[in-house]
């Protein structure tokens, strides 16, 4: 199969590379641009460590071409990660004990950067749901779902300061 | 100098042990900065793809490699005809009575043992172009019946998964303490109980994967790979490659989960790292989840039947435990190691004398079977599990059994009938606190108001003595070849910076910062200026890897003890300058040299920098005799075994009409003696609790009758997501173990067998109403109304 020149637009930054058609927007960031940040962990949709932003809106990059993805704004956990220290999320995930192999994690800092801007107040059940989409073998999960919440509180003081 | 004692390490009062301090690594992960396998990037490396077998059982008849080697981007399609050649095979046959010798060759070349098994090896410039080439690959199968079930295995006239044996049944041991059919003769009711876990696998989200680099000048293989045990690894990939241990580094970088997947070396691995040395060129592979799914480890799938002789009050006057395993086609571990844990350890908290066991291993064509986060999970289930049946057949209140069957603070410490010493452990104490806390006599009251109005509730207890630390001594008892010890290294360097290191490596229980804790507090620093390095065997002394519990006190204790050795060299060259004859008025905190002079610590104006200057650059200030430099090296082999202990309850609703079963609360008990770090401790027991629920809900790796594995995805092999995950109430009411440093126990595993136990438990509880018990997991839908139309006809 033939490659093709791509222009991809990641992280604000413009791209281009030379793909074959069939190859995955995963693999297309992880190799291509070397943002090793989005884990691929299945390979069809199911656990959620690839998810990035397309237009802002979580996207799991195994389930899409990158050729698909010309003309839109892609975000990987390396486009939310401030150049100094940590977002409010990453922090909150820190403080809780949010991650312990950290494999899942950018895809859940990914899934809910996007969340939590769309729904600032999510309750416990609402956290728990949109998480459900995201597994991890390590926490159990509590200590990620008081993270998120921790997360949303600080960044609404954060908005209204 | 002498070294510090292990058992003089005992105190109250740490400094750096037991704050709740954030993980050091969190940083890099949570910004997409880790290092996992497959984010090191390496020019030029090939990519391996594997073909596997699609059959359970077959005879290998030829190869058809011819289109595959043609195609773009292949550069070798290659059998085990000619890696057998390059590589050795494994032999498992260690001297345990019982147990029968198996060897596999490093990839089949006669014949295929089970869905996934690893047949030939395509390397290509890329891995799509490798996928491309492998579709393309035939090989001719004769196609055998296969047995997928253990009493299949055992079935008369069973075809042989090892055809060197004459029998499936690869692993038979018992064993027998006291007097049963004695205690059978007084007893007042014999109580007959089985359990059975399914088949599970330890799904790691990252899956398994290597890179392997050959330096041809030089000879050396370099291999990535994300791995548990990095110098036990290195020792059998030199092994099994025909290599001296020198000849061989294991750098394992961040990894995305083990849970005793990533202990051993496999044989796609060591076909990769004899690719590289044979091509000349990096090697890379990298798992997919079907092939995790398939063919990586797998684990459980075990049946205990228990015979329990019993007294009117429920007193167990003797047990017999008769213990099974469906063991897989291939022996990666030796067969007997895990049931044997449970038969040792099954007694757990409870007075029990008279006692037998009989563990009975079976090969089939499937995955081969290996540890997986608490080996030994069935125990805790099999021993609450045979209370509650005692307390329904003489219709006792289940809390009222343990209690009398119970280890009372008096009876400690305790020689279980095998031997095993209990002692450091407060199972009577988290059990009370646990029934208090969570009101068991109100919800008794409340379970009987609700089945009036058809709401049907249950709780269910589980007790649980769990074996964390095992010293070489329990492996010589157990009759299992291993070394229990651990080996670290601390050093202070010339500007006062410090590094440690020791021979385990983290999968993701955040080991960095504990061990910081325990380094810092040996030297009397703070935690934040101790840097940790682990999983690189160049770096990491030699040491036995992280597996079971023994991450807290194996690897904690042994570098606490080798930083406590150092602070003492420390103490002596601070004696000098300042002239004193001995260090014995001298402390360090928080990196100040501090003189106990007239009742009070004083500073001495001395630091942690100015030791460490005269140690490196003015030696001719040191005491006589002293060698320059502040490093220090020390091993440490645990007691034979460490016990942590908790009790779990968990109160559930059932819902009959759909057999859904919701968990309601959930409450730990534990106490796994002195905490490095709450936040961390917290963490593993939220994780594995989660797991155990996992595996008693959910999880099941499911083959059909040809042995076909009906799981390749993970919308097949469901774990739970956060809306099946309860809220975990944990509380610590820890008590120090006498023997080993600062009186850790480890923990991490406890959870997953309390959970396996509580929710079964608690289930039966809910059932108790239709007369129907379930000895079977996953507990699914399911199952659960085939139950209750069984009870209803």
């Amino acid at each position: 199969m033939s490659k093709l020149p791509i222009r991809l637009t990641v992280n604000g930054d413009s791209h281009e590379v030379s793909v074959e058609p069939r190859k995955l927007l995963s693999d297309v960031l992880r190799e291509d641009l070397r943002l090793t940040g989005t884990h691929v962990g299945c390979e069809h949709g199911v656990c959620g460590a690839c998810t990035v932003l397309v237009d802002g809106a979580p996207t799991r990059a195994c389930l899409i071409f990158a050729i698909q993805m010309e003309g839109r704004e892609i975000t990987t956990v390396e486009g939310l990660t401030p150049a100094e220290g940590l977002s409010p999320l990453q922090q909150a995930l820190h403080e809780e004990h949010g991650l312990q192999c950290g494999f899942c994690t950018p895809g859940i800092v990914t899934t809910f950067e996007a969340y939590l801007r769309e729904n600032p107040d999510p309750t416990e059940a609402d956290i728990r749901e949109v998480l459900a989409g995201n597994l991890c073998r390590c926490t159990g999960y509590q200590n990620i779902v008081r993270a998120i919440g921790k997360a949303a509180k600080a960044m609404r003081e954060g908005a209204t300061t | 100098m002498s070294n510090v004692k292990a058992e003089d390490t005992r105190r109250e009062g740490f400094d750096q042990i037991g704050k709740p301090i954030p993980r050091k690594e969190d940083a890099r992960l949570l910004r997409g900065k880790g290092t996992y396998v497959d984010d090191i990037e390496i020019p030029g490396a090939l990519h391996a793809c594997f073909v596997r077998s699609p059959y359970a059982h077959a005879r290998i008849a030829g190869f058809d490699l011819d289109e595959a080697r043609g195609m773009p981007g292949v550069v070798v399609v290659i059998t085990g005809h000619e890696i057998n050649e390059w590589t050795n095979g494994l032999r498992m046959a260690p001297p345990i009575e019982g147990l029968l010798p198996t060897e596999m060759t490093t990839l089949p070349v006669d014949k295929v043992r089970f869905h996934g098994d690893p047949v030939v090896c395509v390397v290509a410039t890329d891995r799509y172009l490798a996928e491309d080439a492998a579709e393309l690959v035939y090989v001719d199968y004769e196609v055998l019946d296969a047995v997928a079930s253990y009493e299949a295995a055992l079935a008369e006239g069973a075809p042989l998964v090892d055809e060197t044996l004459t029998t499936n049944l690869v692993s038979h041991q018992t064993f027998e303490a006291g007097d049963i059919a004695r205690r059978k003769a007084e007893a007042h009711r014999i109580v007959e109980a089985k359990f059975a876990m399914q088949r599970m696998t330890h799904l790691p989200i990252e899956t398994r994967g290597c890179i392997a680099l050959w330096d041809d000048g030089r000879e050396h293989l370099t291999m990535h790979i994300g791995s548990q045990a990095p110098h036990p690894m290195r020792s059998a990939l030199a092994g099994r490659l025909k290599l001296a241990e020198h000849q061989v580094t294991v750098a394992s970088p961040d990894v995305g989960g083990g849970f005793g997947q990533k202990i051993i070396v496999y044989r796609e691995e060591i076909t990769v790292a004899a690719l590289a040395r044979h091509l000349k060129r990096p090697v890379r592979w990298r798992e997919d989840r079907l092939e995790n799914l398939s063919a990586s480890l797998q684990a459980r799938e075990n049946t205990v039947r228990t015979c329990a002789a019993v007294d009117k009050e429920g007193r167990i006057l003797s047990l017999e435990a008769e213990i099974m395993e469906d063991f897989g086609a291939y022996c990666f571990y030796p067969a007997n190691y895990l049931a044997r844990v449970i038969g040792m350890i099954l007694t757990g908290p409870y007075r029990i004398q008279d006692y037998a066991f009989e563990v009975k291993i079976a090969l089939t064509n499937k995955c081969g079977a290996g540890p997986m986060r608490a080996p030994m999970a069935i125990t805790s289930l099999v021993m609450d599990g045979t209370l509650d049946a005692v307390a329904r057949e003489l219709d006792l209140d289940p809390a009222e059994v343990r209690r009398v069957n119970m280890l009372r603070p008096a009876d400690l410490p305790y020689l279980m009938p095998t031997g095993e010493r209990l002692e450091d452990v407060t199972p009577s104490e988290c059990f009370e606190r646990g029934l208090e806390e969570i009101d068991y006599a109100g919800f008794r009251v409340k379970q009987a108001a609700d089945r009036e109005s058809g709401i049907y509730r249950g709780i269910g207890i589980c007790n649980v003595v769990e074996s964390t630390t095992y010293g070489s001594a329990f492996y010589k008892a157990a009759g299992i070849p291993g070394s229990g010890h651990e080996a670290a290294w601390v050093k202070v360097e010339p500007s006062g910076s410090i590094r440690a290191s020791a021979g385990l490596m983290g999968t993701g229980q955040s080991y960095e910062t504990p061990y910081a804790q325990a380094v810092a507090e040996g030297l009397g620093v703070d935690a934040a200026q101790v840097d940790i390095l682990l999983g690189n065997t160049d770096i990491a002394p030699y040491g036995m890897g992280a597996r079971g519990g023994r991450g807290a006190t194996a690897g904690g204790g042994t570098l606490f003890l080798t930083a406590l050795d150092l602070k003492a060299k420390m103490l002596d060259i601070a004696a000098a300058l300042l002239d004193l004859n001995s260090a014995s008025e001298l402390e360090m905190k928080g990196g100040k040299v501090l003189r106990h002079v007239g009742g009070e610590w004083s500073e001495t104006g001395l630091g942690l920098g100015d030791i460490a200057r005269t140690a490196y650059l003015d030696p001719l200030k040191l005491p006589e005799g002293m060698q320059p430099g502040l490093e220090m090296h020390r091993a440490w082999d645990p007691p034979q075994m460490t016990y942590s202990n908790a009790t779990h309850i968990c109160q559930v609703t059932l819902d009959p009409a759909t057999g859904r079963i919701d968990i309601d609360r959930y409450l730990v008990v534990e106490d796994c003696g002195t905490v490095l770090n709450p936040l961390v401790v917290d963490g593993q027991q939220q994780g594995a609790t989660v797991m155990g629920i996992g595996g008693v809900l959910f999880e099941h790796m499911v083959y059909d009758e040809s042995g076909q594995n009906l799981c390749g995805t993970l919308a097949d092999y469901m774990i739970p997501t956060a809306c099946e995950a309860p809220v975990i109430e944990i509380i610590g009411q820890h008590t120090p173990n006498r023997r080993t440093p600062a009186g850790i126990k480890g923990m991490a595993e406890g959870g997953i067998m309390g959970a396996i136990g509580a929710v079964n438990n608690a289930v039966n509880d809910a059932l108790r109403p239709f007369g129907v018990v379930a000895d079977r997991q996953p507990l699914s839908p399911d199952y659960i109304r085939s139950l209750l139309r069984g009870a209803a006809r």
